[in-house]
């Protein structure tokens, strides 16, 4: 690793990886075969989505592309549509962006497809439970709710059961809906290519481990769309397995995404998708690396086959998400976080759009032993962005360390 | 007595009650927010807010809290309040989702609320005690529904949600014998929304010149239970009949937008509740995205059946000039037609 000299810290550039672009094209193919699909429904990032594509139907991520939207900062555009028909803006701006599009007639991809009924699932918010009634309104399409109990304390039996009897029930609901019956084999090689998707990508994100890291965590927020929408199929399997090795590469090259890496970083919360550039650089400039984070994490929770029936084991892997479980649980996973990636110190992106995630951290906070910082922002929407205070923010946390 | 304090009008009071303890809403106070602030975000709503700084200004005496998760902030809030009191918490997982086949998960909660209520006092809960409380919540209920199908009574609904039940239905009795049928050429408005725990600012409508339909979760939605069984029919040996029928209770409890229905029941019942008002008014606090994402679509269908609406956004301390001149300005609107 060569010194650099302090004048040229500010030249250090962010390294794009080759997996980014490939992204792209896995996800624009994903987008465009919405549109030819023939069996569709809306879906929440956090359902479990095995049971779609076991019966061939086509999932469209809502909260997806509002991270599209906000990537592409037209969060305030789209929203606004919505805020004239009375939405507040203080309502999560996903939602807000998303529905702004509906009414709008168009969005960053050309709008989204028709569904035939909607499947919420409660694990990453209620919110997703009130914008999915909004849209069964607009589409005069039912829902489907998978309702989940919140793990605050204990994972309860009862919790198990009563998630596994719903998830018979939307069996039901899918047959009736197509006519058509749930293949068991399907369902089962369905489930087979989850698990090793969510394998392949875990390991993506374990890369970071490496010291130096040869990726930053915003690396893994923005390739994180095959692992959500494309979660059962064959595309993450093989993507998440390039991606690994481009990494791999690095390493072996001797290319880390921060040159001379001084401190180590977790990054806490959804990402601020139209300043990731802006954090990006700001972080490099000061070699730092955010070396992991809690969100793309929340994608790595493995079903476990061997021990019960596929279906009771999908039912508690769901209910025992990250943002689902009470702080003392959280505050388990983030502290195992800081000691499998080596960290230095946290930053926790206080989030106004999403309460369940963002409620709790000033406890969090507390109860951590490495030193964290809280930044108020928003995901989507820049309109609540304030750069300076920001910057002033990290620069006095940097010094901490 | 020992208090159990609660938020959300879907912990069953009952239970509580008949453990011994009584059960007391936490609800904000009309002062400004400080201490809570290092502990939760200003963009949570002003109920919660408000309700978390009053404990931590050692304003609350309660051996327990009991939380459900019917919000998001609710949800996190239990795990806030824990660290920050020696209260003990308990979080109720009442179903989101209100059907017939989620009924039987709600049971079994009631039974572990149970167990844990009985653990806190170190007595069983029998069936005698059960029922005996929830005849006497039936008929505390039964008289608020009469008053307020007269005229809406804030300062006695705070009241109920605060004291013994067995006072409040004495008084109840008694106020109702006095109040007189009367209305006259009053314009009604719906005031529908989430909580405020305020008489003064319901006063401010009544002086308005408005006659009170009540869709608030500090009003009817406190007392409502639609189309409920008949509570003499208890099987008086056994646990079972006085579950079930507090299990149904809660389910056919004026719907909430914090819940999912069957049917879109709660658009729906706002909507039936409007149907002969002169106007409506959306009392909602600031932040509350259960109400706020029914609000559009809500007012959309109300103008097209030709009421006014007015939307007021609440955030404590009311800022109370302000607000008396909206709803002056509306009723002035309301009654020219």
């Amino acid at each position: 690793m060569s010194k650099m000299p302090e004048n040229e810290k500010k030249k250090q550039k962010i390294k794009k990886l080759k997996a980014t672009a490939r992204m792209r094209e896995i996800m624009l193919g994903y987008y465009l075969q919405g549109r030819q699909a023939e069996r569709i429904s809306w879906v929440t990032s956090g359902a479990p989505v095995e049971f779609l594509y076991a019966m061939d139907v086509y999932p469209v991520y809502p909260e997806n592309h509002g991270a599209l939207i906000g990537a592409s900062k037209m969060g305030p555009h789209f929203a606004s549509y919505a805020e004239a028909k009375g939405f507040s803006q203080d309502l999560c701006s996903y939602a807000r962006s998303d529905l702004g599009c509906i009414f709008v007639g168009t969005s960053p991809i050309g709008g989204l497809p028709r569904p035939d009924f909607l499947f919420a699932c409660n694990n990453i918010c209620n919110t997703v439970v009130k914008w999915y009634e909004v849209l069964s309104r607009i589409f005069d399409v039912p829902i489907f709710l998978l309702d989940i109990p919140f793990v605050r304390k204990e994972l309860k039996e009862s919790y198990i059961d009563y998630v596994e009897g719903q998830l018979y029930e939307f069996i039901n609901f899918l047959e009736k809906t197509y006519d058509a019956e749930f293949e068991e084999k399907k369902f089962k090689e369905v489930l087979r290519l989850s698990i090793e998707g969510v394998k392949s990508y875990g390991e993506v994100l374990l890369m970071g481990k490496h010291k130096p890291s040869p990726l930053i965590c915003f690396d893994a927020f923005l390739n994180m769309a095959p692992i959500v929408c494309l979660r059962g199929t064959e595309a993450p399997l093989v993507f998440y397995k390039e991606m690994k090795e481009e990494l791999e590469d690095r390493v072996k090259n001797g290319i880390y995404a921060v040159d001379n890496e001084k401190y180590r970083l977790l990054w806490d919360n959804i990402p601020v998708w139209y300043r990731m550039r802006w954090f990006s650089e700001f972080f490099i400039e000061r070699n730092t690396c955010l070396v992991a984070d809690t969100y793309t994490n929340a994608w790595t929770a493995l079903v476990d086959l061997k021990k019960k029936n596929p279906i009771r084991s999908l039912a508690e892997t769901y209910i025992a998400i990250y943002l689902n479980v009470g702080l003392d649980l959280m505050v388990e996973k983030i502290n195992r976080l800081i000691d499998l990636f080596d960290v230095d110190g946290v930053v926790i992106h206080s989030n106004r759009s999403c309460k369940p995630y963002s409620f709790g951290q000033y406890e969090i906070q507390k109860m951590l032993n490495i030193p964290s910082v809280v930044i108020e922002a928003d995901m989507t929407d820049s309109r609540t962005f304030s750069e300076s205070q920001i910057e002033n923010r990290l620069e006095a946390f940097l010094e901490t360390l | 007595m020992k208090k159990v304090g609660y938020l959300c009008t879907f912990t069953p009071k009952e239970m509580i009650w008949a453990a011994g303890f009584l059960p007391v809403r936490i609800l904000a106070d009309n002062q400004p927010v400080s201490l809570a602030n290092s502990h939760i975000q200003s963009y949570s709503c002003s109920q919660a807010r408000g309700s978390l700084e009053r404990l931590l200004k050692g304003d609350l005496d309660l051996y327990g809290v009991v939380f459900t998760r019917s919000c998001d902030t609710l949800m996190r809030l239990a795990d806030i309040w824990e660290k920050n009191s020696d209260m003990r918490v308990y979080n109720l997982e009442f179903p989101t989702k209100i059907n017939n086949s989620t009924k039987n998960f709600f049971k079994k909660e009631l039974l572990d609320f149970k167990s844990t209520l009985e653990e806190w006092t170190g007595r069983e809960i029998g069936p005698k005690g059960l029922i005996d409380s929830i005849r006497l919540y039936n008929r505390l209920e039964e008289l608020l529904a009469r008053i307020f199908r007269i005229s809406p009574d804030y300062e006695l609904i705070t009241r109920a949600e605060t004291e013994s039940p067995k006072k409040i239905v004495e008084e109840a009795e008694k106020r109702l014998k006095e109040i007189e049928k009367r209305r006259g050429n009053k314009k009604t408005v719906l005031v529908t929304g989430s909580v405020c725990p305020f008489p003064e600012v319901m006063q401010f409508i009544s002086d308005a010149g408005f006659h009170i339909v009540d869709d608030l979760c500090t009003g009817t939605r406190f007392f409502t239970y639609e189309g409920i069984e008949n509570d003499k029919a208890f099987n008086e040996t056994n646990i079972d009949s006085a579950i079930e029928f507090l299990a149904t209770k809660y389910f056919v409890k004026a719907p909430c937008p914090t819940k999912n229905y069957e049917k879109d029941r709660r658009y729906k019942y706002v909507i039936e509740k409007a149907k002969d008002v002169d106007a409506v008014i959306f009392l909602l606090l600031k932040f509350c995205e259960p109400h706020f994402f029914d609000y559009p679509q809500l007012r959309e269908k109300l103008e097209a059946m030709g009421k006014r609406t007015l939307l007021l956004e609440l955030e404590f301390p009311v800022s109370e000039g302000q607000l008396r001149t909206r709803i002056e300005a509306f009723y002035e609107t309301v009654s020219e037609g």
